[in-house]
């Protein structure tokens, strides 16, 4: 197996795990039909299922842990009031996480934080301090813009394509793509991971 | 093969299987044949792999109660706009039904008249309670335990009810009924709440 082959099956088995664990709802179909009437005791066994894996997209898109838990209540707000909206075509995970990064996205526009039109090259004052160019990915990752960590981690994680990451902030496909090349680039350089291409 | 090596949007095309990518094809050659991209196409594969592993951050604090106080603050302002629209509806209907006697009309189906009942008996007791005020009143935790569950149980009818108006006429009236009669049943409890803790307290 060749190193880019490895790398591939570690990309592949990690998705699948990923979504393996989101996919945590026993029974999902019956608390579905009973969260539609209105059944608290379901809507809250959805809740317990998948609070951990919003609060993660949550947090790694937004810029502190509060606005992190406001997002978490807000997408659960909104799953409770609109579950009978759903119709069942795709997974109930993919559902609750198209709501969680919507609302994500909106509270990064919110609260009006940097660089939400473009990828800057400066850093937010609190990050561009630290001396160490070499670091570790989840520094590097927080030291991104907002907007261009959103992407990567909408990208890279969650498997977004571009197109809905486009559609989802509001701006085009070829917006999601030049903005994770750019930060892919800049992630490169502060992992100072060596081969120059 | 080309002598430049690829810039990160193609390295990045190359990695996501993006065919959308107009040098798609052109890029995946090179790479087979240029160590330095593919190892560069590698080293993105492995990016991807680690922040999918990174660990996973949990909340501090519990939201699904703020998420619970919401809905039930919503569903009881809901269920009061609603009714207010019902009270209309009944007087209308009580007036239809005055004028219908003088015009010598059919006399209305008994499930209708059972339904107008449900209805007008469902509005007393909410009425019970404005003017109780329930809403201002303070009340111990086993009671509000009581009065939530209530009020899920009641928001659950009022959504089966909002369900109902799909059916068929016949079915639906029988429906509606059956669903306003657990309505009044849970009604009836949650003013008995209110009113023995009012009695307890001696307010």
């Amino acid at each position: 197996m060749r190193p880019s082959d490895r790398c591939r099956h570690l990309y592949d088995v990690m998705t699948k795990a990923t979504t393996m664990d989101a996919m945590s709802l026993p029974n999902a179909e019956t608390v579905i039909a009973r969260a539609k009437r209105g059944d608290p005791a379901a809507l809250e066994q959805i809740y317990r299922a998948y609070h951990a894996p919003v609060f993660n997209l949550a947090r790694r898109i937004c810029r502190t842990a509060e606005d992190a838990e406001d997002v978490l209540q807000e997408t659960f707000f909104e799953v409770c009031r609109s579950i009978r909206n759903y119709r069942g075509d795709g997974s109930i995970w993919g559902w609750i996480r198209t709501v969680a990064s919507s609302k994500a996205l909106m509270r990064l526009r919110r609260n009006k934080y940097r660089d939400t039109d473009e990828l800057n090259d400066e850093l937010s004052p609190a990050r561009a301090a630290s001396p160490a160019l070499r670091m570790d990915l989840e520094s590097a990752l927080d030291r991104l813009t907002d907007t261009a960590r959103a992407v990567v981690w909408l990208h890279d994680v969650e498997g977004y394509t571009h197109e809905e990451i486009g559609t989802q902030m509001g701006k085009t496909a070829s917006f999601s793509k030049s903005q994770l090349a750019r930060a892919h680039q800049r992630l490169r350089l502060w992992l100072d991971e060596g081969v120059t291409a | 093969m080309s002598d430049r090596h690829l810039g990160m949007d193609s390295l990045l095309a190359v990695r996501d299987g993006d065919r959308s990518e107009p040098a798609y094809l052109e890029a995946h050659r090179h790479v087979e044949q240029c160590e330095a991209c593919r190892a560069e196409v590698a080293r993105l594969h492995q990016v991807a792999a680690r922040l999918k592993a990174l660990p996973t951050l949990e909340p501090t604090t519990d939201q699904f109660p703020a998420v619970r106080a919401r809905l039930h603050w919503e569903r009881r302002h809901r269920v009061q706009w609603r009714l207010g629209a019902v009270g209309i509806a009944a007087a209308a209907l009580l007036a239809v039904g005055l004028v219908g006697n003088d015009l010598a009309r059919p006399q209305p189906l008994d499930a209708e008249q059972q339904l107008d009942s449900l209805m007008t008996r469902s509005q007393l007791l909410e009425q019970t309670l404005r003017a109780y005020d329930a809403e201002n009143r303070v009340l111990d935790g086993w009671t509000v335990e009581v009065v939530i569950d209530l009020e899920d149980r009641i928001a659950q009818v009022d959504a089966r009810l909002q369900d109902a108006v799909m059916l068929e006429r016949q079915a639906r009236l029988a429906h509606e009924a059956s669903l306003w009669q657990e309505r009044v049943g849970l009604m009836n409890a949650l003013v008995n709440v209110h009113l023995t803790k009012a009695t307890n307290v001696d307010l």
